[in-house]
Formats: structure tokens, sequence, C-alpha cells
């Protein structure tokens, strides 16, 4: 009577079998670690995957095709490139890093998750030196948990700057909020930045004067002490300087250039969005620093994040295929690429030889980047959170309105609740 | 003559109210389509790539459309045909043995059976999208191959689904079974001969909701692909074009998309409309 | 309270007839409660019994059963095979086998695993020569989890189908001393599209529910009992372990995380699951009452082109809910075209906070939903409108009712009774509609206070959004997803049950027939 049934479970059982065999398989990689290899003892085929931005997909297959022709080592890589944004890489090499790819483009604020998860492979002390010597010292901060290198920079252009609107934006107004405000007011023009909605804008007044926020990370990736000032004195005079764009009726929070064609004169974005706001501007496009504010009287320069890409790789079980990947991963992050990166897709490098190249200098997005970046902060670890709970601070000192006592107890909320997102020393 | 004021004055009145009725019909057909006409409209405007604040394009053409041909999106749309197709047959024959079972035969673990099924559904499927995914993983059906994955999920679980197409089922007089069953007709032979012509509206319910379900289906898709573009569906594709960096340069390709996605699904639907309506009054209501 | 009569019940004033509706249902709710314990506590008693009974019951087969008999206990089938039901025999042999075969290749490394969930999380290695580390991955939590509950179902599996190989033996005995004849494998096919006929339709349904349904709830449910998460992810990190009823502690706990600045979890958690009943009751009841509404104004005698209004609304169900709900999501964002729109208008001087302020979305998202469900609850309406009895409304017509009066008295009770369930069903599938909440807001504006203790929490997430959070944040706090998880389950299961109790057209379902 019961044939169904067993029927049904001998399925059950074969379908177990194959997926039990197929993880008995996992752990069969090349565990060889006998010493004598070589440097030369690379050669060979490797299949790897990288996961790239869409943008950089086409242009990173001819960079590994380049290295297969060009390398000492007789490596030969069979890649496929998939695309994957930056954003999403993360998340899906942290679900599963047995399916990501092996190399992987990822924004620096994702680092110390990844790191925590153990989907990094720290790089050995060689490539580490290298990194250093060759990159920015922000850019190489930006990789680091602990005081060990987890991924290689591949830009440090993920900062932020003023776009505007020369045609309403006169060039002698742009270094004051104040000036930028009341021309925006009087043309009936929005000052588009996002400082109701993102902690990464919204931390730039604060920088401007004189404020920090700094993460201690220990090698796991957590955050282990948080050093923040945010609701210093210095801190109240940034909400005020803050309370100045948020009370004025120009305000819009928003960091797409987008906004240009619908009623922004100025729009607080990077380097990415140059091309778009080229389009939508023509000649009326200007893009300069940050302005400065003024509260009692005293003049503050906004302050900035300035972060960087970075290229990971995951942890490899097979050693030969490590040490492979880890020339390939210098590769990719070395002047010529990073040269050819900015000439396609308009990326700012990380590498100090190619930041000086003449061309990355004349460029109006990099250069805007370049004259904000005395008051850039480079981007640390931060952990996931932070983003969200500082995101509200607008919001509280909107609400605050221009009462001391209450801005300064609003920012005492917000420091409460960030300390709360440093973990207890592990157990 | 009272009453033939009365008469006249209810008769106004009707004719008054239809009035309003028809005002509220027509504000509501607006409502309800203006999206899609935005949508339609949005996808032919070639001068600019973002949102912007008019309907009517400024310059036409199908530049959206030839980026879409350039993308992925051939091989998502694919994808998301073959699952909806196979689960249109797998789905509907699956739901249709196990509502057929459940309104129509009496055994002893039918209560139970039936008890269990109601409290399974009460959990959350989201979380077990994570476990799902490790064994589709383990059964290397994930990635490249998360065609064949999403399909054996969605039917493995669709048998939960049988409420609606048991409602349905229940209507039908089982005393039309109980005469073939005394002419000497087998269970089997009931069921081909007798219940499945009658049950005609309800199979294709089942077949064109199995058949629409995949192009909606998201979350786990994206699981499934985890960043394969080749494994993608549609929804799990198109949906990297309206995050906040890509929005910008793919917000009219993504509007083109869904064109090009909505338009067989909503034609089959039309054509079926009136199956999908005696589904939903006949078996929704009363499962 | 006073209980009354039919008759009673009838002589009593409106005002009176509510309250005391009321009353009985509030009265009903922890007799439900209560009943439901002691249906618990006599099913337990029940299987108890059933336990003993069937025990004692394989051992009187044993004894009084033949070497045959006896043989068959160990080698599964054997009686079958032994009186000539090879088919039968056969397929109990053979499961046995495989069964064996399993346990004793990789069922049994799994189970005893299972006690901790693996002893050696992974190792990263220095190889000096190469400058390059490398990991060493050793077990795999999840893996043993999963497989491991896995197994315990096969071993269930088994114990059943050893059991029904004992009943056969018994059945077999009973039939030769009747002096019938064995069902021969010929018969047992024939009568799989016959007597058994359900069987066979089931089989396919049942595995697939077992296994990609039960089992994965399974598995989450015991997750609640460890301490998986983001930085015991199991395989690349650390391992993760039993933690007993912690997580549940942690839940429930007033004071988790205060001392550190954020907000408690159990304080977090009531956020959420007010507005997800707030939610629901709205997503739920504008949808049914406005759904009626447009059905009635179509159905309405004198209106013409009814198929046209209907084809219109039901077109729109046709597109895929991730188009629509994504367009329309940023339709109405700050630079989105319904902004922007009003702004080039000169309207309004700043975009409306349709995402951005936390009052504003929640209406948004109600109303959105709105656009969304009226189509649908349009046809379900119109097929049950158009079955009420005409001559209801000739004699109320008569008694000079209008238009209001006859709804009051004799549509929207009828539509109550009739829809009931669906109302139910659609409660609960709202409170978990995942789709029209994660496509349209993502759970925006973000709620700082609770956000950090347990990934991003906004104020439009409803518990089941935030659940999804939690396990794709960057904590990845599964475990406390899975108690989540569980408490969406509860409370689910207590709105139905305390409906289930009180509505009249649920209870029996044969009355459909």
């Amino acid at each position: 009577m019961k044939k169904i049934l067993a029927i049904a479970l001998a399925l059950l059982m074969v379908l177990s079998l194959v997926a039990c065999n197929n993880s008995n398989s996992d752990n069969q990689g090349d565990n060889n670690q006998g010493g004598g290899e070589q440097a030369a003892d690379l050669a060979g085929t490797y299949d790897v995957t990288i996961w790239a931005p869409e943008a950089a997909v086409e242009l990173t297959k001819k960079q590994v095709a380049d290295f297969n022709s060009s390398n000492e080592y007789g490596i030969t890589f069979n890649v496929t490139v998939e695309p994957v944004s930056e954003a999403e890489a993360a998340g899906n090499v942290v679900t599963d890093v047995s399916a990501a790819g092996d190399l992987f483009f990822f924004a620096q604020d994702q680092l110390s998750v990844i790191v925590k998860a153990g989907c990094l492979t720290k790089l050995g002390q060689g490539a580490a030196a290298t990194v250093k010597e060759l990159n920015a010292e922000g850019a190489v901060l930006a990789a680091q948990s602990g005081s060990d290198l987890y991924a290689y920079p591949l830009t440090a252009d993920n900062g932020y700057f003023m776009y505007y609107d020369k045609s309403v934006i006169p060039e002698d107004h742009v270094d004051s909020l104040e000036d930028i405000l009341a021309d925006c007011e009087t043309a009936g023009k929005l000052f588009s930045m996002e400082t109701n909605t993102s902690a990464w804008y919204i931390a730039a007044w604060f920088f401007g004067t004189g404020c920090h926020s700094n993460w201690d990370f220990d090698e796991q990736g957590n955050a282990i002490a948080l050093d923040d000032d945010f609701n210093s004195e210095n801190g109240v005079i940034a909400a005020k300087g803050m309370l100045k764009l948020l009370n004025s009726p120009a305000n819009l929070s928003n960091s797409g250039v987008d906004a240009f064609s619908n009623g922004a004169a100025v729009v607080v974005s990077g380097t990415w969005a140059y091309n778009d706001a080229l389009a939508i501007l023509g000649e009326n496009l200007g893009a300069t620093d940050l302005p400065s504010f003024t509260v009692d009287g005293k003049s503050y320069h906004l302050g900035s994040y300035n972060g960087c890409k970075l290229l990971g790789l995951k942890p490899q079980e097979d050693t030969k295929k490590a040490a492979a990947l880890n020339q390939l991963a210098l590769y990719l992050t070395n002047e010529k690429c990073q040269l050819e990166r900015f000439n396609e897709l308009a990326w700012g490098p990380s590498n100090t030889n190619a930041q000086a190249d003449p061309a990355v200098q004349a460029n109006p997005g990099l250069a805007a980047l370049l004259a904000q970046s005395p008051y850039s902060v480079p981007q640390p670890n931060i952990p996931n959170a932070w983003w969200d709970i500082a995101k509200v601070i607008a919001d509280d000192v909107k609400a605050a309105g221009n009462d001391d006592a209450a801005i300064k107890a609003a920012l005492d909320k917000y420091i409460a609740s960030a300390q709360g997102c440093v973990t207890a020393p592990a157990e | 003559m009272n009453n033939e004021k009365r008469h006249m004055g209810l008769k106004t009145l009707n004719r008054a109210s239809n009035t309003v009725i028809y005002i509220l019909l027509v504000i509501i057909s607006v409502i309800w389509l203006l999206p899609f006409v935005f949508i339609v409209f949005q996808s032919f405007r070639v001068e600019s790539t973002w949102q912007v604040g008019y309907v009517i394009p400024q310059q036409w053409g199908l530049q959206n459309y030839i980026n879409l041909w350039n993308s992925d999106f051939k091989r998502w749309y694919l994808n998301t045909f073959i699952i909806a197709l196979a689960s249109a047959v797998l789905v509907t024959v699956i739901q249709l043995c196990m509502s057929y079972t459940l309104s129509r035969f009496r055994f002893k673990m039918r209560g139970p059976l039936m008890r269990f099924m109601l409290i399974l559904g009460m959990f959350p499927g989201m979380l077990t999208m994570i476990i799902l995914y490790r064994v589709l993983a383990d059964l290397g059906l994930t990635q490249a191959n998360a065609v064949p994955g999403l399909i054996l999920v969605g039917v493995a679980s669709s048998g939960m689904g049988y409420y609606v197409s048991k409602g349905f089922f229940d209507t039908i007089p089982k005393s039309l079974d109980e005469a073939a069953r005394v002419d000497g007709a087998t269970r089997f032979q009931v069921l081909y001969k007798i219940i499945l012509p009658l049950a005609k509206p309800i199979v294709i319910y089942t077949i064109l909701t199995a058949f629409m379900g995949p192009w909606g289906d998201f979350v786990f898709a994206r699981y499934v692909a985890m960043g394969t573009s080749a494994g993608y569906n549609v929804a799990v594709g198109m949906y990297s074009w309206l995050t906040n960096d890509q929005i910008n340069s793919w917000y009219t390709t993504f509007c083109a998309g869904g064109v090009i996605v909505a338009l067989p699904v909503t034609i089959l639907f039309m054509c079926l409309q009136k199956y999908y309506v005696e589904g939903v009054t006949g078996g929704a209501v009363k499962g | 309270m006073k209980r009354y009569s039919d008759m009673e019940y009838l002589r009593l004033s409106k005002w009176n007839k509510f309250v005391y509706k009321l009353v009985s249902f509030l009265v009903s709710i922890p007799l439900g409660i209560g009943h439901f314990f002691v249906k618990i506590w006599k099913g337990i008693k029940e299987f108890g019994g059933k336990v003993a009974a069937e025990c004692k019951d394989i051992w009187t087969t044993f004894v009084t059963g033949d070497w045959k008999t006896k043989l068959s206990f160990l080698v599964m089938g054997f009686g079958n095979l032994a009186h000539g039901q090879i088919l039968r025999g056969v397929m109990f042999l053979l499961f046995e086998v495989v069964f064996i075969f399993y346990m004793v290749t990789t069922g049994g490394y799994w189970l005893s695993k299972l006690d901790n969930l693996g002893d050696k999380g992974p190792e990263s290695v220095y190889n000096a020569v190469l400058d390059t580390n490398t990991t060493v991955f050793n077990d795999n939590s999840f893996k043993i989890l999963l497989y491991g509950v896995l197994t315990i179902f096969f071993i269930i599996a088994f114990i059943y189908t050893w059991r029904a190989n004992v009943k056969q033996n018994k059945l077999i005995n009973q039939i030769l001393k009747s002096g019938k004849k064995l069902k021969s494998g010929k018969d047992d096919l024939k009568s799989l599209v016959d007597d058994q006929f359900h069987k066979t339709l089931l089989a396919l349904p049942m595995v697939g529910i077992l296994v990609f349904t039960v089992m994965p709830i399974v598995f989450m449910v015991l997750v609640a009992f460890t301490n998986y998460d983001g930085s015991h992810n199991g395989y690349s990190n650390a391992l993760f372990t039993w933690v007993g009823l912690k997580n549940f502690g942690t839940m429930f706990s007033w004071t988790a995380n205060t001392s550190a600045g954020l907000q408690s979890y159990s304080a977090t958690f009531g956020e959420i699951l007010t507005w997800t009943l707030i939610w629901a009751f709205f997503a739920t009841f504008t949808n049914y009452f406005l759904g009626m509404c447009v059905a009635m104004m179509i159905n309405k005698k004198g209106i013409h082109l009814k198929k046209m209004w209907r084809t219109i609304l039901v077109m729109t169900v046709a597109i895929p809910q991730f188009i629509s709900l994504m367009y329309v999501s940023k339709m109405f964002a700050q630079n989105g075209l319904l902004n922007q729109m009003l702004m080039n208008h000169g309207w309004i001087k700043q975009p409306l906070p349709f995402w951005t302020d936390p009052t504003w979305a929640r209406i948004t998202v109600i109303i959105i939903n709105i656009w969304v469900g009226i189509p649908y609850l349009m046809l379900i309406t119109t097929g049950i409108l158009m079955n009420i009895p005409a001559d209801l409304y000739e004699s109320a017509k008569i008694d000079g009712a209008n238009a209001w009066q006859q709804y009051r008295k004799i549509t929207l009770p009828y539509m109550l009774f009739i829809t009931g369930p669906y109302l139910l069903t659609s409660f609960t599938g709202n409170m978990n509609n995942f789709n029209v909440i994660y496509l349209l807001t993502g759970g925006a504006p973000t709620n700082a206070a609770a956000s950090g203790a347990a990934g991003s929490v906004g104020y439009t997430d409803l518990l089941i959004t935030w659940l999804f959070k939690i396990t794709t944040g960057g904590e990845s706090l599964y475990y406390l997803a899975s108690v989540v998880g569980i408490m969406v389950f509860v409370v689910v299961a207590l709105i139905s049950l305390v409906v289930y109790n009180v509505l009249p057209s649920i209870k029996n379902e044969e009355d459909f027939q």
C-alpha cells in the first residue's frame, strides 16, 4: 500500500545523494603547500570569474587579455566577466562566497562587512608593500582593516563637489553658501544636496567645522571603537550652517544631476555625473569645490568624504591560483590599467603616478574634486548601520530649530546611537 | 398627477446618479491607465534618459528599444519565457492533482493534511529562501543554471496554492462522479472524461496565473542568479536599472523593457480574460 | 455576560445588538485560545495512546507471526516476497537498501556532527614562498544542519515504512486465514488509478511540499536556536552552534540594546508589528469596500459599456507588479514625474515628501495599494453581487427602502457572509505583502532609532520586509530573522484562530458543496 511513499522517499534519497556527493567534492582543492615553488611555477591556465560593474565589463576583458599576453610568469586566465554592480557584489559575496567572482569590484564602505564575513584574502607582504608604495595614502587606508591590507585600490574618486549653473550663479558667488542660496531663491531655483537623506553628505557640514568621526576596526572586521565629536561646540556650529540650507526654500535633498533639468541651479554630486550634467547644461556647467558658510561671523569651508573603489580577491583554496590572481589584481590596479579606466570611464585613479598624469589633471570633474581635496577626509571603514543612524541628523536638527541646547541634544542622541554600533571586544 | 411627478422625480434622480457614475468611472479609468500610458510615452523619449517633468517626448525615437536589444535583456526575456512556459504546464498539473483530490476524495489523512498545509502557509516564506538557495546551489542549479532551479522550486512548492481551484471543484456537483462510478468508470476515467471538461475555466485560470507569476518573480530569482547575468529573469535584470546609480542612464530603457514585458502578457490575458474572471469568482472566494 | 436566545436577540435595539455582538466576540477570544490549548493537549494525549497501541501491535505481530514474518522485521518486504507479492516486496527491500547505503555513506556523518554543528572552522594559511594567503575550509555548519535535518526526515520515513512493512505481514496472515486471494502487483497498479487514485495524484505534489516547503521551514525554526549570523556564517569565518533559547531572550528583553544607546529589539518589533497591523487593516478594507463600490457602479442598471469599464481595470492586473510598482514608486520620488510636473507648473516650490516623510509615505503606500488591489476586488465582488437574489431587492423596494438602506440591509451582510474567509486570507496576506512595500519604498524612510541594532529599519517596513532586510544587511542576523519569522507565524495563527472561531461561514466547508 505504501508504494507511493516508497517511491517518494527513493526520489528524496537520490536527490540528497546527488547533493551530498557534490558537497564532498568541495574540499578537493589543491592544498599543496610544499615549499620550493618558485614564482615561475605559476605558469598554467586558470578559470576565473570577475565581477565588475556593467560599464567596466568590456574594458576588464581587454585588460585581462593584455595581462595574458604580457605577463612574465606564463599565466593564462580563462576569464568570465560578469556585470555585477559594486553595491550588489558585496551582498552577494557575503551571502555565498563560493558562488562569488574570484575578483570583484566593490565600494570601500562594504570592506568591513566582507572582511567580517571572512570573504576577502589578506594581501601577502610583497603585494601589500607594492600597493602601499604605488597608491595615494587615503586609498591605502580605505583598503585596510586593522593594520592589514585586504583589497587593491582601484579609484580614489568617490567624493563629491559642486556642479552649478553658470547662468544662475555668478562665478564670484560660488565660494559662499549664503550668496548661492540667495541667488537660487531670487531665481526660484533649487540647491540640490542630499542633506536630508544621506549621511555621506551630512558629514560634509561637520568636517567643515573641524569635527571628526573615526572608527577602529579589528582584523576580523568588527568595529571596536568610535571617536566622534559631532556633538561638540563645533558640531553645533556645523548644524547651524546646515540649518541655513535646510530652512531655505531652495533646499532639495537629491544628488542626481537630472535635477538640473528640473529647477536646480546647484547639484552636489561626484565625477560619475559629469557627462550627464554636461549634457543638460552644456557650456553653462560649472564644477568647483564646495562653498563656505558663515556662522557668528566666522567662515567654514564645507568638508567632504573622499572614498575609493576596491578590487577584492575572494578566499582561494589553491595556492597557485591565489598567487596568480594576486598578480592579476596587481596588474588590474596598476598605473596603466587605471589610466585606461580614466580614459574610457572617467574613473579617477588612486595610483599616484596616474593621478599626476596631465590628462587626469585637466578633467574638469577631477579638477573640482582636487580643489575640494584640501577639505576632504579620506573615508575610513564605517559599519553599515552608521549610515542609517547618521542619515536623520538633518531632520533632527531641523526639528530642534535654532535653539543651541536642542541642537546639542539631537547630536547627543546621534552619538549615543552611533556608539551602539561598537561591538564589545570578542569574548 | 402626484404619482407621475414622483415617477418623473425618480427618473431624473436616476439619470443624475448615472451621470455621476459615468464621471467617476471615467476618472477611475484615467487614473488606472495613466501610469501605463506614461510608460509607453517615456519609452519613446530619446532626448534624455532620466526622469523628466513632462510626458510627451520632445523627440520621438526607438533608441531605448535599440538599447534594450543591445543589452542582456534578450537573454533575460528568454529565461523568463522558458520559466513561465514550464510553470504553466507543471504548476497546473500539480495544482489540479492537489485540488481535485482534496475536493473529491474523502480519505483518512485528508483533514490533517489540509490543516497541516494551512499551518505551513502561515510561516513567512521569505526566510526559507536562503535555505532553498543553498539546496539549489548544491544541486548545481544556481547562477547560470538558474532557470531549471527556479522552475524546480516554483513547481515543487506550488501544491500549497490549491485553494482557488479546490473552491471551483467544490462547485461541480458530486452526483456526476457518483453516477459515473455506478456505471463502472474508474476514478481516473471520472477525472479525465467528466470533471476535466467541466473544469475548463479553472484549468485555463491556473495556466494563466502560473504563466504570469514568473514575470514578476523577483526576490528569490535574484538570490538564485547570484550575480550571473545569464541566469537573470526580466524582473531581476530590470531592477538593477532603477537603482540610484543607474537610473539616470537607464530609466527610459526600463520603460521600453516594461512595454516589451507587459505586451504579450497583457494580450494573452485579454484573450483569456473570461476564464480568469470565472476562475476568480468561482474559486477564489470559496477556497 | 448574559447569553440571549435567538428570539431575545432579535428584539434588542440596534445599539444593544451591536454591543452584544462585540462583547461576545471579545469573550470568544480567550475562549478560543483556551480551546486551542485544550485541543493541543488532547492531540498529544491521543498521539501518545496511538504510539503505545502501535508498539503493542508490532509486538503481537512479532510474537504470533511465523518465521517469514519474523525475518521481515529485519529484511523489509520479505513477507511480501515470500507470498508472491513481488512488486511490494521489491519496493520495500529497495527502500531498505537505499536507506542503509545512504546512512553508511553520508547520513551517519551528518548526524554525528549535528550535536554542535561542526568542530573546526576555516583556517588561513600563509605560503611564504608565493607570499600568498589561502583558506582551508573545514566544517560547514549550514550543510551539517541542512543535511542533518534531511537525514532525520529519512529516518522518520524509514521508521514509518518499516512499520508499514510489519503491518503488511499482519494483513497477509489475516487475508490468508480468511481464504481470500492476495493482491498481485497488477492489482496494485490498477488500484492506483482507481481506489487509491488519490495517492497517485498526491504523491508528486506532496514530495515537492515536503522537500521545498516543510524541510526549509523546519530548518528555519531550528536556526532560531543557533547563533547563525554574519559573523558566524558557518563556513568562511566562524562556525555557528546551538544556543538554546537565548535569541528569544534577546528579542523580548526590553533592555537588550538600550545600554549601547540603541532601541531594544522588542520595542522595534512592537513598532513594526503595530504598523503591520494598521497597514493590513487599511489595505484589506479600503480595497474591499472601494472595490465593491466600483463593482456596484459598473453593475448598476442603466450603465452602458459594462464590459469596457471592466476590461480597463482588469488590464492592470495583467501587467507584472514589478513593472507597475517600480514605475509608480519612481513616479512619486523626489525627482519623479509627479513632483517635477507639479513644480514645472509652479504649483509647488518644494517636492512633496511622498517617500521621505513617515506619515506621507505610509499614506501613499496605502493609496497606491488601492490602485493595485481594486481591479481584483472588483472582479471578485462582481460575481457575488450578481448572485444576490434579485427578489430580495424587489421586496425591499416595495417596502420603500432607499439605495443606502438596501445596501446596508441586503448587500453588505450577504457580501460579508460569503467573503468572510476571503477577508481573513486577504488580511494575513496583506500582513505579508512583501512586493508592494519592497518595490514601492523598500521600507523608507529610515527609522534611525530602530536601525543599527537590527539592520536598516524604515517607517513603512512590515515584519516581512524587516525580516528580509535582517537577512540581507551587513550583519545578516539570521537567528533574529528566524525568531521574527516564528513571531509572524504566531501572530498570523492567533488572528486566524480567533476569526475562524467567530466567523460563521468558514466553519463548515461542506456547506459549499
